[in-house]
């Protein structure tokens, strides 16, 4: 993938520069190729009882933070079941990339998590959160079945306010409340400052509180 | 597996929150509350399918596909395979890295494509390869999606760069006539990437432009 034929070794006819559309509207910094670096070996990979209980440890330290940044994604709660599970089974055969020198292991489970969503956005075609009925697996201590129906519609018609914001308000909205990272892990989660976190994460909610008041 | 799974961990503080401002501090509590709980079998369920050795092959488990859908859904696969061209061949999926893509200043982005061979992109993503694993794994960061066609996901405005590469093989084609084509703001907003052809026509003439793909 990385080799191949040198850069240059066919003559170069043409590039970008001369569409003077491109020229006109947009800044031209060219950079020149970088080789990549040779790929390391993949490590061996550990047998299943060894990665059952490696499953388990992460499972255990971030399951309901990932189930519930799903849920802030998704209206379906089996759903949000397929895609935790399905980050976990991939995660379980990436764990041996993770580096703690380089951030938190709760960020790096979410960047996979989000890697998830997306696919799933991409073949999905229900994109829009609609909340669905009873949400069986919401956290509420109502002291009667009538306050908890009440409870779901409040949760229900946030969420639903949610699913109508750009999607990176909407990505960050779920960190933030969903898997509850606090500012620098969403920092390391999403590869911006976390200056820029708090930022957008009000701007976010500055809209997200338009939306509510119409 | 035995044991207790844990329970859903309550909303705790976090930093900067003494920041927000005050009219959004309410809404702040609201989302704060919601919680939700996976149920407890899921835990367990996972284990399972760990210990089996299955691998993860979609967002959306095949056991929520009835098999009558899977009958017909093979046989559109079958008759599109069918009414293909005859050149039509299967979608090749470059991985291309390192290069500084978003304008942070580290040749530290990569730039994965699935096309079909010499021909249509089907998707485009750029990534930070945040592992250093010199091409695209679970662990890194997506800076940008698209799908079959161009697009730029905030309006045009100040402050964006573009960089752009050429030449080399970016739609699986064999020749090193393809260039990337990046606009983003720095150092780590990327609005838009596409790849453009540079070669020649069969009449040996060059292309007059170079439509994005």
């Amino acid at each position: 993938m990385h080799g191949g034929v040198a850069t240059g070794a066919r003559r170069k006819i043409g590039s970008i520069r001369d569409n003077r559309l491109a020229r006109a509207y947009l800044p031209i910094v060219s950079r020149s190729f970088v080789e990549p670096s040779v790929t390391p070996p993949a490590a061996p990979s550990p047998d299943a009882a060894a990665e059952e209980q490696l499953c388990r440890g992460w499972y255990e330290a971030h399951g309901v933070a990932i189930y519930n940044y799903f849920r802030f994604h998704v209206p379906l709660q089996d759903v949000a079941e397929d895609l935790t599970a399905e980050t976990f089974l991939k995660l379980v055969r990436a764990a041996d990339q993770f580096d703690s020198s380089r951030g938190s292991a709760r960020a790096w489970v979410l960047t996979i998590a989000r890697n998830v969503l997306g696919d799933w956005h991409r073949r999905a075609r229900l994109r829009q959160y609609v909340s669905l009925g009873a949400m069986h697996d919401l956290v509420c201590e109502a002291p009667s079945p009538e306050e908890r129906l009440l409870r779901e519609e409040e949760v229900g018609r946030l969420l639903d306010a949610v699913a109508t914001l750009g999607a990176a308000d909407r990505e960050l909205i779920g960190l933030r409340y969903g898997s509850e990272l606090d500012t620098a892990e969403m920092a390391q989660a999403l590869g911006i400052s976390e200056g820029s976190v708090r930022t957008r994460l009000w701007r976010a909610l500055g809209r997200l509180r338009g939306v509510l008041a119409r | 597996m035995a044991g207790a799974w844990p329970a859903p961990r309550g909303p705790g503080p976090v930093s900067g929150e003494e920041e927000l401002p005050r009219e959004l501090k309410n809404l702040n509590q609201s989302l704060r509350g919601i919680r939700f709980e996976p149920r407890s079998s899921l835990g367990p369920e996972l284990l399972g399918r760990v210990r089996r050795g299955e691998r993860s092959e979609g967002a959306v488990s095949s056991r929520r596909i009835r098999p009558a859908l899977r009958g017909a859904a093979a046989a559109l696969v079958a008759a599109v395979a069918l009414l293909g061209t005859p050149h039509q061949a299967a979608d090749v999926r470059v991985d291309r890295c390192c290069y500084d893509l978003d304008g942070g200043g580290e040749a530290d982005d990569g730039v994965l494509i699935v096309a079909g061979r010499d021909e249509q992109v089907r998707r485009l993503s750029i990534y930070e390869d945040k592992d250093g694993s010199t091409d695209y794994s679970l662990g890194d960061l997506v800076r940008f999606e698209r799908g079959a066609e161009p697009m730029i996901d905030v309006p045009l405005g100040l402050d964006l760069e573009t960089h752009q590469f050429c030449c080399r093989d970016y739609d699986g084609g064999g020749f090193d006539d393809d260039g990337l084509l990046v606009v983003g703001r720095p150092p780590d907003r990327v609005v838009m990437a596409a790849i453009y052809e540079t070669r020649q026509t069969e009449s040996t003439r060059p292309l007059p432009r170079f439509p994005l793909r």
